[in-house]
């Protein structure tokens, strides 16, 4: 008890020191006076059922706890030593993942320097949530260059693996004065001791988008598949799959989708993916190609996409997804001229027939949500300014 | 929110035939902010002339390509305003105006997201804009916008400044 209310005064204190640190310009009051609290979040589900949320306040990493699904939320446990900067993109996001013994492991992109540089950085807990480590940085690469979009995801046997789009190939490309260095590239490192240590800086792929979140699913064989949005020459932005393995490997990179996107543009708008027991891999993704724009809902199969389908309508934005069984959950928001509202559909078959809804809906900003999955539940994270950390139970 | 139709007065289009008009004297430094009502008050601004509109933001590496661009189009069409806006998060305004400077996007409105709310301001923009950047519209003087989104062609507008300087069609 006495450790949360130091907690909260110590965010408290910082939270007044960054706000007064801060230079707004007139006219923008309004606006500045709740950035304390970035919206940006993510949440997991450990095995008892406890509901773990990651997110930031006066430049904080923090994690708060829930034991009923989001209904109440302990006190905030720090993350970071020291405040840090804001990654500004909306895509960008602290993660938490649990272990499988009761670990939470966090990361989040510092922002470093002057000019919009990072580091993917981490933290653990394997004291249930009491007390973090010091924060380290994951990958060995320490040039002052783009690391960020982190993503995190733990195997059956405990391994940690963490991803992210890195610019070191871009940077010696135009350093060698080559021209047209398509995208960034993504990079993987491996923890075999619960996130004491880290290794790696593995190369799954070059030429992925620069500012698109990577989605990541474990795989039984202890490999985990990554789905991100790619640039294939001269300049499709569809997405791409590729395995990262344990031991450093990098699978083979495939096509994922075919929506021929041609642009030279951050669309800041990342994929989800899930694999179930039958090992199709579910997704969603967002595109803009002529007559196909908006986000989609597919089975991803070597050189096509089965049973696709149109998610939401022409306003839906960052939609994501969880499986159960034969249990599919997708989730995502659409603003509608005055509220954001948020919308699930739940397939019951494995993504054949769907059924939609409406979960709730937002007249402030709000944040990209997840769907959580837990014990023939879903449950759909959405952190909004006006109803912070707040979950909505999926019938 | 653009409409594929005449905005502007009768009048306006009366008077399309003028060619491009004076820029803005919201050039330099000044970061301004941009909210939901910034839409109006920019086309109010720029009544009865051409103008770009074009997003960017600090996350946004073609964006940074894009810089060199307005530049170009800025010294060499001095009377076509340019406006530039910054989508990053109200509180980067500090990061934004680093950006400016370094990449130099030259004599430009400047201004920058100031609602965190985006998706608000977005519609009140274009509600067909999903927050791809870069994305640009191009206002004739009647203020018929044409959208691009991504890294833009600099024979493509020059080819729409040729066209807005020409005298306007009969409808």
């Amino acid at each position: 008890m006495a450790q949360s209310l130091r907690t909260v005064l110590l965010a408290a204190l910082f939270w007044l020191g960054s706000a007064s640190g801060q230079h707004h310009h007139a006219g923008h009051g309004a606006a500045s006076a709740g950035r304390a609290a970035e919206l940006g979040a993510m949440a997991a589900i450990d095995a008892q059922g406890i509901l773990w949320a990651a997110h930031k306040e006066g430049g904080h990493v923090l994690v708060s706890r829930s034991g009923d699904f989001g209904r109440s939320w302990s006190n905030p446990t720090r993350v970071t030593v020291e405040a840090e900067g804001t990654d500004p993109s909306g895509e960008a996001r602290p993660k938490v993942a649990t272990g499988n013994d009761g670990e939470l492991y966090v990361t989040w992109t510092r922002p470093l320097g002057k000019r919009h540089i990072g580091e993917i950085r981490f933290s653990r807990s394997i004291d249930g949530g009491q007390t973090f480590s010091k924060p380290l940085t994951v990958h060995a690469d320490r040039q002052e260059i783009a690391h960020g979009f982190d993503a995190i995801a733990v195997n059956r046997s405990g391994q940690i693996f963490v991803a992210w789009i890195d610019a070191r190939d871009r940077t010696a490309a135009s350093a060698a004065q080559a021209r047209d260095y398509r995208g960034a590239a993504v990079y993987f490192a491996v923890s075999d001791d619960r996130g004491a240590s880290f290794r790696g800086d593995y190369k799954l792929a070059e030429h992925s988008c620069e500012c698109c979140r990577i989605a990541l699913s474990p795989r039984d064989d202890g490999s985990v598949l990554v789905l991100w949005r790619h640039v294939f020459a001269p300049n499709i932005r569809d997405h791409a799959l590729a395995a990262m393995h344990p031991d450093g490997r990098a699978g083979a990179v495939q096509r994922a989708t075919f929506d021929d996107w041609r642009i030279d543009a951050c669309p800041h708008h990342g994929p989800s993916l899930a694999q179930d027991a039958q090992d199709r891999l579910h997704a969603v993704w967002f595109t803009q190609a002529p007559e196909r724009s908006g986000v989609f809902y597919g089975r991803l199969r070597a050189g096509g996409v089965d049973a696709e389908r149109r998610v939401g309508g022409d306003a839906a934005e960052h939609a994501d997804l969880a499986l159960m069984g034969k249990r599919v959950a997708v989730a995502w928001k659409e603003f509608d001229g005055e509220r954001s509202q948020l919308r699930a559909m739940v397939s019951e078959d494995g993504g054949d027939n769907w059924q939609e809804r409406a979960l709730a809906a937002t007249s402030g900003a709000s944040d990209q949500p997840r769907v959580l999955a837990w014990k023939d539940r879903f449950y759909v994270f959405w952190n909004t300014r006006n109803e912070p950390l707040s979950v909505k139970e999926l019938p | 929110m653009i409409r594929p139709v005449v905005l502007l007065s009768r009048a306006a289009f009366a008077i399309a035939a003028i060619a491009l008009g004076p820029s803005s004297s919201a050039t330099g430094a000044e970061l301004r902010g941009f909210d939901a009502g910034s839409m109006r008050a920019i086309r109010a601004a720029h009544a009865g002339k051409p103008f770009v509109l074009a997003f960017w933001s600090t996350q946004c590496v073609p964006c940074r390509q894009e810089m060199a661009l307005w530049k170009s189009i800025a010294d060499r069409n001095p009377k076509l305003p340019v406006v530039l806006v910054a989508t990053d998060l109200p509180g980067q305004e500090e990061i934004v105006t680093r950006f400016l400077a370094r990449y130099d996007p030259g004599a430009v409105e400047r201004w920058a997201f100031a609602d965190e709310f985006a998706e608000r301001v977005r519609y009140a923009v274009d509600r067909t804009w999903r927050g791809e950047l870069p994305r640009a519209y191009f206002f004739d003087a009647e203020h018929r916008a044409e959208a691009r989104s991504g890294l833009i062609d600099q024979s493509w507008i020059e080819n729409w400044i040729s066209r807005q300087a020409k005298p306007a069609r009969k409808p």
